[in-house]
């Protein structure tokens, strides 16, 4: 079982190569975009849009805010932000751990405890220095 | 091929899901109702704002819609019943829902409007709570199944559910899949009455309709992925796979709909403070636990 997670199953359930998978992946992809295309032909075709003055400003409850809104805005969670880029690396290596993990047994357990300890004191030290909180 | 059988069961579970979600937040239980709405949407004028980022705005609720249908095609319905059955497939499922996340912000940027941006922005920040729990329970799940294809997943549940071996990594992951979907407590992109919809408040016509389809099919798509994960998938007596794939994911979306109605919406910081200081420490002590117990008394 784990040694053929790495590559293609060529016994797989419908008997295709992973090339082919994808093709059908990506074949979806392209279905939904036409399906939606539809939908909107559809819609075009029920009624137009009428043009009418003010219809189109966005809801602001009121007031009109500054154009155009794309301004700065304060990410007030970079903290985590940035801890979460650490953690999002590790993961990666984490996958192919897992999957042989059984076959490794006790050694691996070790191994990746020692990685994610030294993540985790990572976590505690940020933790302690404040990175935890609304910035 | 089980691409339609799949496809067709999808769809009938969002209408469920659409029916489920009226009835929970109007109180009112109408079997017609997405019928009508979609119907209605579709004859109303879908507007543009003035000043759009036109390709982010049309491109968002079809970027929504995509990946929930990308993320379901690795989901098993029954033994072989699945679109295509990926060895990498509980890592492509984590890779096609991260474009949830894309889709709000391209969608809360698009139409130039301050309520939208905001919603957007704060799905963002949703995701750097929720996104790493998810990805570690899924992790201790393979570590049991000793592999990534969704169907070895659901066959090593066969004597025992994840549910009940994990139930940490279960907890933990059904929190996280409510964030995922931003069902509430954790709507803050929408925020109805705080935000006036946030990243949907923009979206009119047919534009609305795709939107809302691609939320209902998001929520059946997990519900789905908590069923295959850790509910055992399509085992079960008496009944046929499909049958029991089914009715499991019905159950999960329909809990994590009702559970939504008795808490007040989470803040941003406290949410982000929550999944860091408790949801990230108790996946990675699930993953110790379970490393344990496979060496100790196996799987």
């Amino acid at each position: 079982m784990a040694g053929e997670a790495g590559g293609c199953r060529s016994s797989g359930v419908l008997g295709v190569s992973a090339l082919h998978q994808y093709a059908l992946l990506f074949g979806m992809v392209l279905a939904t975009v036409g399906f939606v295309l539809c939908l909107a032909v559809i819609a075009r075709s029920l009624a137009a849009t009428k043009e009418e003055g003010a219809k189109d400003v966005p809801a602001a409850s009121g007031e009109l805010s500054p154009e155009p809104v794309w301004v700065r805005y304060h990410v007030r969670y970079y903290g985590y932000a940035l801890l979460f880029l650490a953690f999002d690396m590790e993961m990666a290596y984490m996958y192919p751990w897992a999957v042989v993990y059984r076959e490794l047994g006790l050694v691996a357990l070790l191994e990746m405890g020692v990685f994610l300890a030294i993540l985790f004191l990572g976590l505690l030290y940020g933790w302690s220095q404040g990175a935890l909180r609304r910035q | 091929m089980s691409f339609l059988p799949v496809v067709l069961a999808l769809l009938a579970g969002a209408y469920l899901v659409a029916v489920l979600e009226g009835w929970v937040s109007t109180g009112r239980f109408r079997p017609a109702g997405p019928i009508l709405s979609g119907l209605a949407l579709l004859g109303q004028e879908s507007l543009v704002p003035r000043t759009p980022d036109r390709i982010f705005f049309e491109a968002g609720p079809v970027l929504l819609l995509t990946s929930a249908l990308l993320a379901s095609a690795v989901l098993p319905l029954g033994p072989g019943v699945v679109i295509v059955d990926l060895a990498t497939g509980a890592l492509f499922v984590n890779a096609a829902l991260v474009y949830v996340m894309v889709a709000l912000v391209m969608s809360g940027w698009g139409p130039d409007a301050a309520y939208a941006m905001v919603g957007g922005f704060r799905f963002l920040g949703q995701l750097v709570g929720y996104s790493m729990p998810i990805v570690m329970v899924i992790a201790a799940v393979a570590m049991r199944a000793e592999s990534l294809a969704t169907t070895e997943v659901v066959e090593s549940q066969a004597a025992l559910w994840n549910a009940l071996y994990q139930p940490v990594g279960f907890v933990v992951f059904m929190a996280a899949a409510m964030a995922l979907c931003f069902l509430p407590p954790f709507d803050l992109p929408t925020a109805p009455g705080e935000l006036a919809g946030g990243v949907v408040a923009e979206y009119t016509g047919w534009r609305l309709a795709v939107l809302r389809l691609a939320r209902a099919v998001l929520v059946v798509t997990v519900a789905a992925a908590v069923t295959v994960f850790f509910l055992g998938g399509w085992h079960g007596p008496v009944l046929p796979p499909w049958a029991w794939s089914a009715v499991k994911t019905l159950a999960v979306a329909a809990g994590m709909l009702a559970a939504g109605r008795y808490v007040p919406r989470v803040r941003e910081e406290h949410l982000l403070a929550w999944w860091w200081k408790l949801g990230i420490p108790l996946a990675l002590l699930n993953i110790f636990v379970v490393g344990i117990m496979l060496v100790t008394v196996g799987g």
